[in-house]
């Protein structure tokens, strides 16, 4: 993979530089928009830089990170793995899936996040609440 | 050497030949040498807005099969000495040409215009694959619907992966009034959706469908708002700077007199 895909390492500070790559910490950077009918797959985390607009999936194993406008399909920890997180600078997917927990967006009206948002699992529902950097549950 | 422009747009009925017709035209006007590829084979529809139909001997199946040559098959339009159309068959399908044949067509076709226009069917299948094969640049046309933009946001992203020069939106069929009343989508949300560079918003204006009927092309009509939009786009695919219409000029004389008082 090149140009726009970069694959890369990002290694928890808790495992030292001794831990091999998995899927907590096998990473895929994608430098451009995701568009209408393009889908991301990766068998790790999944970071974009640019927006996934409406038609567009990601779909990750790991977590995913969205510099910019989440307004497609997402699907966070899509083999089962419940502490995959999903943030987006706007959060406003047409569906949302972490593991096999599945949400939509309201039929009505458009809801307006003007702050980074991080979706995860608590208590067996998927939560949306504001993202405060630093917080513990990442 | 011409450039090789495609207009499309995925979805069907936004305005991809009327756009085609009217640059066409509006290029032609400022003295350009142009010609338009109709690569709509099956559902021929270029030359019966351009006002050409009863010209047709050969077309484009014709050319790429090599029955005949390419100077035969060209028709010269009957009111600019610079502008000609290469017409679509209507009897085969879009798997009688392919990208390689495409490709050679419209680089000979380049060597002798200044603009190659080419009017790319609906879809995202084989004609759209053939009708952007030849091209350099792209002009994405959209209407203010969702699945219009939607539609343009795939064929952007297609458009991506090619060897081609990021292309350039259109978005045609604006009204005004309905965007205000907040009943269309804005031109600031698909700008937003597509973030690619406008080149031309063309207004909702029925002589566009009085101008395909008559084959006459609505830039060539002075009081038509969608041509002077359209000779707009014309100019500045030439370079130009022309600052984007102001649509709020658009509505009757009784409208324009309002405005003129301060009351619209």
């Amino acid at each position: 993979m090149s140009g726009v895909f970069q694959e890369c390492f990002f290694v928890l500070e808790k495992e030292g530089l001794t831990s091999i790559p998995t899927r907590d910490n096998h990473t895929l950077l994608v430098k451009r928009t995701v568009r209408s009918g393009q889908r991301i797959t990766y068998a790790g985390n999944i970071v974009i830089m640019g927006d996934v607009n409406p038609g567009g999936e990601v779909i990750a194993e790991g977590s995913v990170i969205v510099m910019g406008d989440l307004k497609g399909v997402v699907h966070a920890g899509s083999s089962g793995d419940e502490k995959a997180v999903v943030i987006a600078f706007r959060l406003k997917p047409i569906q949302l899936r972490i593991a096999g927990f599945i949400t939509r967006s309201p039929d009505e009206g458009e809801s307006r996040s003007d702050h980074p948002e991080i979706a995860h699992i608590q208590d067996g529902n998927v939560v949306i609440e504001k993202y405060h950097p630093g917080c513990e549950k990442i | 050497m011409g450039e090789v422009i495609v207009v499309t747009s995925g979805k069907g009925g936004v305005g991809k030949t009327t756009t085609t017709a009217n640059l066409g035209t509006g290029l032609a006007m400022l003295g350009k040498r142009v010609v338009m590829v109709d690569t709509d084979i099956g559902l021929r529809n270029l030359d019966v807005v351009m006002g050409l139909e009863n010209r047709i001997v050969y077309d484009l199946v014709d050319v790429v099969e090599g029955r005949c040559r390419l100077k035969q098959a060209l028709i010269k339009d009957k009111r600019f000495e610079n502008l000609f159309l290469l017409p679509a068959n209507q009897t085969k399908d879009k798997t009688a040409v392919n990208r390689v044949q495409m490709q050679e067509l419209t680089k000979k076709l380049k060597e002798d215009f200044e603009f190659v226009l080419i009017d790319c069917p609906a879809g995202i299948e084989m004609g759209f694959r053939n009708a952007i094969a030849g091209a350099e640049k792209a002009l994405v046309v959209t209407t203010p619907e969702v699945a219009a933009v939607r539609d343009a946001d795939r064929i952007i992203g297609l458009l991506e992966a090619e060897e081609m020069l990021p292309p350039r939106l259109i978005i045609n069929r604006v009204r005004l009034d309905m965007v205000k009343k907040g009943d269309m989508m804005d031109i600031e949300d698909i700008l937003d959706i597509l973030a690619i560079d406008l080149i031309g918003v063309v207004p909702e204006d029925e002589y566009i469908i009085v101008s395909t009927n008559k084959g006459e092309p609505a830039v060539l009509e002075k009081h038509s708002r969608a041509g002077q939009a359209y000779q707009n786009i014309s100019r500045r695919l030439l370079g130009e700077e022309v600052p984007i219409m102001d649509l709020e000029a658009s509505g009757g004389l009784m409208a324009r007199i309002k405005k003129l008082f301060g009351w619209g």
